[in-house]
């Protein structure tokens, strides 16, 4: 494939450049993983660097331990996957009109669209309109505030606007109607884009916690962000003959290390998933197939 | 007349129908809250709600402008924009086009996958790594040990508040970035690259007059989104890597209206701050839009 | 497409308009909701009757109290009030008063709460919270029993209203409890006498510094140090007779007048002193970049000779350094010192913020209820128990004697209700030392118990305690001492020359200061007419 030496040092110089940016993406958070097995005792004399000093699992222990993790854990698993899927579903009907020079509308609405990704709500009237809808300590509010967002919608536009014209002719030839054409060709077609947006808004219902916080008062909905900000609320008020703390074995930075790589892993794992619908000429190819 | 449109509606209703649920979306989620910013220009009480405040015309607007440190603030506020635009924008538009060259699979995967994780570390934990890393003890100063150099304390030196603000959030933010810019690469035919192989082009080539013109659209467009928040640097990140002795240099609009309006629940001159942001933004991009309609056939809308 | 666009504002107005009406009617009690009492009934509760009122103070992570959960029972039995609190995330009180106002602007305030920033102010003055001069003395005496009346005064001259009643329960300190702390095991190491004069002090810390007192033999000491924003080093500026609290200037006399101390020549002289300690290598080179964690990192690292903070609980950092290098030390109170032309003291504010208001409710019942837990709570005997809390939550029984349980966020409900720490007095802190420490913890305990009686002498209440937050409105960044910090910090750390203090008191005196201070001067005429 590579035809010159010359060449061959380009790819060479370039893979070497990325793997070093990969280490330094790393590394931190390394500490980040070591601080989590480390005891308090060693974290508080600042010895962790990369390597766990004086190891220990008790952070770990202490935080698994706890049940209404768990129940928080799935409860923001279930929210992020239907979330997700009704997030992707709604972004798409309105940026397929939205990428079509026959609906009328368009151009006001990506206008209205462009405001409202820039100007944002004052936080009393958000909380009103939303409580006024019936969200106010109700489940749902972890789903619904998300299904769209301007940002993403306006990608899906762009990428739906490069899709080639011929083949929707084509379609429309055979007597295929806007919904047919949306829902067998050119969402099967537009994997890559989907896989992105389903990242996107994956991410931002995983790691939410503004909008639980505003409008969740039971903590039995708190989803996982919520629940580890719970966790490890510094103490600073000084309770006269409060039991010691001396003999933990972790304190709040160890706590707060470990939930933070609990709370990464899974949505880590998501993206190995979602690169294959990245391989290049993925759409070319399917039509061709 | 009539006929004509209603033979319209005939062929296109399906496209104004599938609009409805997110145009309902956008009125109830983002419209209705929207309409609350007349804040701004009342003297909101939580008491007497959004009807019965009084109205007080531009009082927080001019409030901001009166802030007898509004020049630095304004004016770091746009130096950090402006930092980010140039330095921090096109990285992931690099990366991207560099990650395309790795052939085998796998690494090109892991090297992604790895670029990505920082990410998922919030500001507070990234400027708890980035204090640790300037401190005393810290790799950096261990560094400067080794070619014989006195220990600096960079985080509280108002010279470092910028380059760390800008290699900050290139760390974090910058593989994140590569997503949508790989996305658009694996929708460029490969049958443009077979061709260019047979002409001869070199792999630089490619990348110059394949890759990087048919990538260009998306950046046009992530552009025109980034500009909309010129004003909006992400206020988690400079409020943590933020010191008094560095106030001189990195206060900005976001961590000024926190502590006078958000902290004290000033409401109106929260919103009325917020309002300034958007509009400067929505010109922002207002005019980048018809610009890059006269470059290119680009543009939002 | 423009009859569209006019269709689509019209409707947003709409909606909009019929979402901020419905809720805008904040100034008429919503008692319809609850369900008003049938006629014929009586409005006064029914002995056996146990009203819920939401109640809302700061809350460290800890289960919110849920009806029927263990903690609301016992309140229920102790207090005869059925107690709810939801969990509200305190996030340095920024979260809390958000969620607080932003349940007052959607008209469901708590029953009780404690109020934020001033916020007791805009709420008298709208009528929000309930007149508590009659209701208190006839319904709750153990309230008005407890704080004392020259409290009370300075509580009524708060009133915003101008018309002398009281709006909130204040918080009490009865005793000094932050001063500075010192190694009194590496003085005696060193053969060192506990400093008395400014010269001792730095001589003290120049052999901290330079003759290796924690014997590891590196030179890794840290004579004095404090935390960013300049704060919790108040031992440097006490002797020079600087008002400060945690590091935050506060109001005293100086030349006759009330004044900030921020302003004055003996802030100058005290920060030219510091920023001679940090160019002598004597203060902690981070110490304007330490936070919490690693402030008291190091101290629990036996590597730090003095710093400033609760004399009574020395404990935490002696029994950490126990543990991690196994010396058992010694933080004794560090005295006032001499500086010549300084009078020095260690501040003491015996009025501290408040610490409840009561809704205004036409609810009859509930405002009893209210009342009722206010005068039960205040009542000094059933203290021990309120601190003692849930028996298996809070605290088990070992040998007959109640032992707290450590901590624990997973298990314990928030123990919302604690008088004794908003009526602190040195009598009650102290038993509670003695009595709940097991005979391991004694040598470092009772070290806290020792310093609370020493440390007395060196306290002084100062003229600015009881000031409400509200002289500070309208100056958001006098009031978090934006400017202060900055030029103070730059000072300490030799980047400012001391000369720039001047700049600085007279670019705060323009930014707002000349006003707030006369709001202040206005304030102590007022208090002591």
């Amino acid at each position: 494939m590579l035809k010159t030496r010359g060449e061959k040092t380009f790819v060479a110089a370039i893979t070497t450049l990325l793997l070093l940016f990969s280490f330094i993406a790393i590394v931190p958070l390394l500490s980040v993983i070591s601080i989590s097995f480390s005891s308090k005792s060693a974290v508080v004399q600042n010895l962790v660097s990369i390597w766990p000093k004086q190891f220990t699992l008790d952070s770990w222990s202490y935080i698994l331990d706890r049940p209404d993790l768990w129940k928080s854990f799935f409860l923001t698993l279930g929210s992020t996957v239907i979330g997700t899927a009704l997030a992707l579903l709604i972004t798409a009907l309105l940026a397929y009109p939205l990428s079509k020079v026959e609906f009328r509308w368009g151009g006001v609405i990506m206008v209205g669209v462009v405001i409202a990704m820039i100007f944002k709500a004052p936080i009393i009237p958000y909380f009103l309109t939303v409580r006024g809808i019936g969200l106010y300590n109700n489940p749902l509010v972890l789903i619904l505030p998300h299904i769209l967002n301007p940002f993403n919608l306006i990608i899906m536009r762009s990428f739906f606007k490069e899709f080639p014209k011929e083949l929707e002719e084509a379609a429309f030839l055979e007597g295929s109607g806007y919904f047919r054409m949306l829902f067998q060709f050119v969402l099967p077609l537009s994997k890559a884009v989907l896989a992105t947006l389903a990242l996107f808004y994956a991410v931002v219902i995983w790691n939410q916690f503004q909008t639980p916080l505003l409008f969740l008062q039971n903590t039995d909905w708190f989803p996982l962000q919520m629940k580890i900000r719970q966790f490890i609320t510094d103490d600073n008020i000084i309770m006269p003959g409060a039991a010691s703390t001396v003999d933990l074995n972790y304190n709040e930075r160890t706590l707060r290390s470990a939930t933070v790589i609990f709370a990464m892993i899974p949505i880590i794992a998501v993206y190995p998933f979602l690169q294959r619908y990245f391989v290049k000429g993925a759409m070319i190819g399917s039509i061709k197939g | 007349m009539g006929r004509v449109n209603l033979q319209r509606m005939k062929v296109y209703w399906p496209l104004y129908a599938m609009a409805i649920p997110g145009i309902l979306f956008l009125i109830i989620f983002k419209y209705i809250p929207l309409a609350g910013s007349v804040i701004a220009f009342k003297d909101y009480s939580v008491f007497k709600g959004f009807i019965d405040s009084p109205w007080v015309g531009f009082k927080y607007f001019h409030k901001l402008f009166d802030y007898p440190d509004f020049v630095r603030v304004f004016g770091n506020t746009l130096l950090l924009g402006l930092l980010r635009i140039v330095l921090v924008f096109p990285i992931p538009v690099l990366l991207a086009l560099m990650i395309n060259e790795i052939r085998k699979s796998a690494l090109k995967k892991g090297v992604q996958t790895a670029l990505y994780i920082p990410h998922f570390l919030s500001w507070v934990i990234v400027s708890g790594i980035v204090f640790d890393i300037f401190s005393l003890s810290g790799l950096f100063n261990i560094v400067l040990g080794w070619f014989g150099h006195e220990p600096i304390l960079a985080m509280q030196d108002s010279a470092y508040f910028r380059p760390v603000y800008v290699l900050t959030s290139i760390w974090r933010d910058a593989g994140w970035g590569t997503v949508v810019y790989m996305a658009a690469i694996s929708a460029i035919d490969p049958q443009l690259y077979e061709s260019a192989m047979m002409d001869g082009a070199s792999r630089f080539k490619q990348i110059r007059h394949i890759t990087f013109p048919l990538l260009l659209p998306t950046v046009l467009v992530l552009f025109l989104l980034e500009i909309g928040n010129f004003l909006d640097l992400g206020f988690d990140q400079v409020f943590n890597l933020l010191t008094p002795m560095t106030y001189s240099v990195g206060d900005i609009l976001d961590t000024y209206v926190y502590r006078t309006g958000i902290e004290q629940a000033q409401y109106s001159f929260a919103t009325a701050v917020g309002l300034f942001q958007s509009i400067i933004g929505f010109i922002l991009v207002y005019i980048f839009n018809r610009l890059s309609k006269k470059v290119s056939d680009g543009g939002v809308w | 497409m423009a009859i569209n666009k006019i269709g689509v504002l019209a409707l947003t107005g709409a909606l909009a308009a019929a979402v901020f009406t419905g809720c805008s009617s904040n100034n008429s009690d919503n008692s319809s909701a609850s369900s008003p009492p049938a006629p014929g009934q009586s409005v006064a509760p029914k002995s056996e009757e146990v009203v819920d009122l939401e109640v809302w103070n700061g809350n460290n992570g800890f289960k919110p109290i849920t009806k029927d959960s263990p903690l609301y029972n016992f309140y229920k039995e102790k207090l005869g009030v059925g107690v709810i609190q939801p969990y509200v995330e305190w996030n340095g009180g920024t979260n809390y008063l958000n969620q607080l106002n932003i349940k007052i602007a959607a008209n469901e305030m708590p029953d009780l709460f404690l109020p934020l920033q001033g916020i007791e102010d805009n709420l008298a003055k709208n009528g929000a919270i309930a007149d508590l001069t009659d209701l208190l003395p006839k319904y709750a005496p153990n309230v008005m029993q407890a704080i004392p009346q020259e409290v009370w005064d300075v509580v009524k001259a708060n009133d915003p209203t101008g018309q002398g009643k009281i709006y909130y329960i204040p918080s009490v300190l009865n005793y000094g409890r932050e001063t500075g702390l010192i190694r009194k095991d590496w003085l005696d190491k060193l053969g060192l006498e506990m400093p008395k004069t400014q010269d001792d002090y730095v001589k003290v810390l120049e052999a901290f510094r330079d003759k290796d007192p924690n014997g590891n033999g590196i030179k890794d000491e840290i004579p004095t140090g404090g935390r960013e924003q300049a704060a919790w080093m108040d031992q440097l500026f006490a002797m020079y007779g600087v008002a400060m609290v945690e590091g935050k200037p506060d109001w005293d006399i100086y030349d006759g007048k009330l004044t900030y101390s921020a302003v004055t020549p003996n802030m100058k002289a005290a920060l030219e002193f510091a920023a001679k300690l940090y160019k002598e290598g004597l203060m902690d080179k981070e110490s304007l970049l330490n936070n919490k964690a690693k402030w008291e990192g190091k101290i629990d690292s036996n590597l730090v000779g003095n710093y400033f903070h609760w004399e009574e609980s020395v404990n935490e950092r002696l029994e950490n350094i126990n543990k991690n290098k196994g010396v058992k030390g010694d933080y004794s109170v560090l005295p006032i010192l001499e500086v010549p032309g300084y009078k020095g003291f260690y501040t003491l504010k015996k009025m501290q913020t408040p610490a409840w208001v009561v809704k205004n409710t036409k609810d009859q019942t509930k405002l009893m209820a209210t009342l009722k837990l206010l005068n039960n709570m205040y009542d000094k005997n059933n203290w021990n128990d309120l601190y003692l809390g849930v028996e298996g939550m809070h605290y088990t029984m070992q040998d007959g004697k109640a032992t707290k349980l450590p901590d624990d966020k997973s298990t314990q409900q928030n123990l919302a209700l604690s008088p004794y720490l908003n009526v602190a007095t040195a009598d009650f802190s102290i038993n509670l030392y003695k009595n709940n420490t097991p005979d391991d913890r004694k040598w470092a305990v009772d070290q806290g118990i020792r310093n609370i009686t020493d440390a007395q002498p060196y306290f002084k209440d100062i003229a600015g305690d009881g000031m409400p937050a509200s002289v500070y409105e309208d100056y958001a960044d006098i009031n978090n001492r934006t400017l202060y910090v900055e030029y103070a910090s730059k000072i300490i750390l030799g980047q400012y020359p001391i000369s720039k203090f001047d700049e600085f008191v007279d670019k705060w005196n323009k930014s707002g200061g000349e006003e707030v201070t006369q709001r202040a001067r206005d304030w102590y005429a007022k208090v002591h007419k």
